[in-house]
């Protein structure tokens, strides 16, 4: 009987074509938007999450108390406007920084104290954080500056970055695997190199071989990045593919190591818009320069967050390093609940767009009830249970809106590729893919139904509880 | 056999009360026809309901082969209407976006009847008023005459003993109504009970019985064989 049901109902649908997808056209409206936002939403979210685990949950950044806002500021923007106050306040010459003083904080004591007057904190021992701190395998310092930069083409100032070999071997992903695309990675710590970013490198019209100026002092280009947003995608693409695996680049993998350039990197270090030259020479550089500084420590496996934070917050205290340990695990974790509230928010907004298409069959299946009455008589002159009846309409409106499910589904789908390959570039994420889920899928399948059928539950039972005499009397 | 035993039945119009069956009391015999005549507001259509279990009476029995039809669940109505009973309509009561074969096929089809017997014997209904051949058409593409033996192929899918037309000739042209006659008559050659509601009177000649129905009372009760069917 249910497959004759059906068969009805497909053919009373198709009798009342126009009334019938105007019906099926609010339902995939509704559809739509909650397969969309659902889709984009989930893939943010695993794209975020990606790049986080690419950079490892063992990690942990410990920022100076100056804030990680200034200096983000200063390392995450653009590499010709990114300048901190601090920094754009001092001449080259300036305030005193030292590689080998990371984790210096400048704090203003007083308001009439002046910029000039600070309080530094001692650097961070990395050494001896890692002798005091049960549960850490790695730790280094990672430093940071604005540098007047001068290009056979072109020049103006530019962020440098001053990993050591010994953190680029132990932290590739905190510079998003520090991948080469052209030339080299560091060869010595003896001579003046320097890799680039994809973009200075395309800002400053340089190539492998070039020899650029850095604070007054000569430096060969020995290596080029590989662009940060082309990285990414490939992560993403990626990430199905390594989801069970290993994500975080293993040590010693520096310029091999595809896990794409991380939201924390950028955060930290744009890759892209920077300058890299080794620790060991801005040592002997440029000892009396002002920079920012961050410490990166990798926790043991199965050590405890919390505990190893507990210490390394202690440690820090003991060495009077004004500074905050921030795990990885905490980051990804904060920004998964912000990002799971905007979209259940965002799903909820789109069900109403559901819930007033699944209003809008109500209205059609009462008004085919109150069309089809006569109908409905001669169904029950010739033997039609009131079930039955009811039943055909159920059928008939939980058809629409299963139609109306899979049109969205589709629909919904295309929104979500396309919305991906706008959205990716403006979130700063890279281009990634829409998620959908077995669950969202069938759940949207089901639900779709479900609403199609509640929506003409009230009607079906009217129909059903029609007098036949009076419906068979109804014009 | 149909039984109707001191039958009352009042609606309710607005606050208006109706009686459209005043203490109706006869019995209609198996295999004959039976002509229900009256003026308009009689209560021949709402005798017809009562017999084909569309409605219930509000006093009185109606029995059909010993059973009371107005003791009935909902339910118990819908199968004695699928089962037991063929109903042709003046307006003919087909579904507008049906096939006629369609048409035919739903009473199997509401009682689970596999897909390939409905259409058999549905096309052998077809067959036996001559519309084979229109079978694909829908209803809005038949004449009259056409639609009516539709409605006929459908009372007969279900091969009931009880067969109830209520003006079936009423929306015809004398020359169709007097094919629709044929056919019933037929009908009632093959062991059915037909029980007819009409004006016409050359269905009325042709009856076994003939009940003669006024302001909701037996008005007479004829039979070709005298008034022993009044009870």
């Amino acid at each position: 009987m249910t497959l004759h049901l059906v068969k009805l109902a497909i053919n009373n649908i198709r009798s009342r074509r126009t009334r019938s997808w105007l019906t099926i056209l609010g339902v995939l409206i509704g559809v739509t938007a909650v397969v969309s936002l659902l889709s984009i939403g989930t893939g943010v979210e695993q794209a975020v999450l990606q790049q986080f685990k690419d950079i490892g949950y063992d990690i942990i950044v410990i920022t100076p108390n100056t804030g990680l806002g200034q200096a983000s500021a200063t390392m995450g923007g653009p590499g010709f406007a990114g300048q901190s106050a601090t920094t754009s306040a001092a001449p080259p010459s300036g305030r005193t920084f030292s590689p080998d003083q990371i984790g210096t904080a400048s704090v203003p004591t007083s308001p009439s104290s002046g910029p000039a007057a600070t309080v530094t904190a001692a650097a961070v021992d990395t050494q001896a954080l890692l002798k005091a701190v049960t549960g850490l395998v790695d730790a280094g310092n990672l430093g940071t500056r604005v540098a007047s930069v001068e290009g056979p083409s072109a020049s103006g100032f530019l962020r440098v970055t001053t990993p050591s070999l010994s953190f680029l071997a132990a932290f590739p992903s905190i510079l998003g695997g520090f991948t080469i695309a052209n030339g080299t990675t560091f060869t010595n710590t003896t001579e003046n190199e320097v890799v680039i970013g994809a973009r200075s490198a395309r800002t400053l019209g340089i190539g492998i071989g070039d020899v650029i100026t850095i604070d007054g002092s000569e430096f060969a280009v020995i290596g080029i990045l590989a662009s940060s947003r082309s990285v990414s995608a490939e992560s993403s693409a990626a990430t199905g593919r390594r989801r069970n695996g290993t994500a975080r680049a293993g040590a010693g993998t520096v310029g091999g190591v595809g896990t794409g350039a991380s939201l924390l990197a950028r955060g930290m270090t744009n890759t892209d818009d920077s300058l890299f030259v080794l620790r060991e020479r801005a040592v002997s550089l440029w000892i009396s320069q002002a920079g920012s500084s961050f410490t990166i420590v990798r926790m043991a496996t199965g050590a405890k967050v919390d505990q190893v934070m507990t210490s390394i917050s202690a440690e820090l205290t003991a060495q009077g390093v004004l500074a905050t340990p921030v795990s990885v695990q905490q980051i990804a974790a904060n920004i998964q609940g912000t990002l799971g509230m905007i979209e259940t928010v965002l799903a909820s907004i789109a069900a109403v767009a559901l819930v007033v298409g699944g209003i809008g069959l109500m209205n059609t299946m009462y008004t085919s009830v109150l069309e089809r009455t006569r109908e409905i008589g001669i169904l029950k002159a010739v033997g039609a249970r009131d079930g039955q009846v009811m039943a055909l309409f159920l059928v008939d409106s939980g058809l629409m809106g299963l139609i109306g499910g899979v049109l969205g589904l589709v629909l919904g789908g295309l929104l979500s590729f396309f919305g991906t390959r706008l959205l990716g570039p403006a979130l700063g994420v890279g281009s990634f893919q829409p998620v959908f889920g077995t669950t969202l899928i069938v759940g949207v399948l089901v639900a779709s139904f479900v609403i199609g059928a509640l929506s003409g539950a009230w009607p079906a039972w009217r129909a059903s509880r029609l007098n036949p005499v009076e419906a068979l009397a109804a014009e | 056999m149909i039984t109707f035993h001191d039958v009352y039945k009042t609606y309710l119009m607005g606050e208006t009360r109706v009686e459209a069956l005043q203490g109706v009391t006869f019995e209609l015999p198996e295999r004959r026809l039976a002509v229900i005549m009256g003026p308009s507001g009689s209560g021949k259509s709402t005798l017809l309901h009562l017999a084909g279990c569309l409605d219930t009476p509000t006093h009185g029995r109606v029995n059909y082969n010993g059973t009371d039809l107005g003791a009935l669940s909902s339910r118990g109505r819908a199968d004695f209407r699928a089962q037991s009973v063929g109903f042709v309509f003046q307006k003919f009561n087909l579904i507008p976006n049906l096939t006629a074969l369609r048409n035919v096929e739903i009473p199997l089809l509401l009682q689970n009847k596999p897909a390939a017997e409905a259409r058999k014997r549905a096309l052998d209904a077809l067959d036996a008023v001559e519309l084979r051949d229109r079978m694909h058409h829908r209803p809005s593409k038949l004449s009259g005459g056409e639609q009516q033996r539709v409605a006929i192929a459908r009372a007969l899918i279900n091969d009931p003993k009880l067969i109830l037309a209520d003006e079936p000739t009423g929306n015809l042209d004398t020359r169709t109504g007097q094919r629709i006659l044929l056919l019933l008559k037929g009908l009632v050659e093959k062991g059915k009970a037909v029980v007819v509601v009409t004006h016409n009177p050359e269905i009325a000649a042709s009856a076994n019985t003939l009940v003669l129905l006024r302001d909701g009372k037996v008005e007479s009760f004829s039979t070709s064989h005298g008034k022993e069917g009044l009870v």
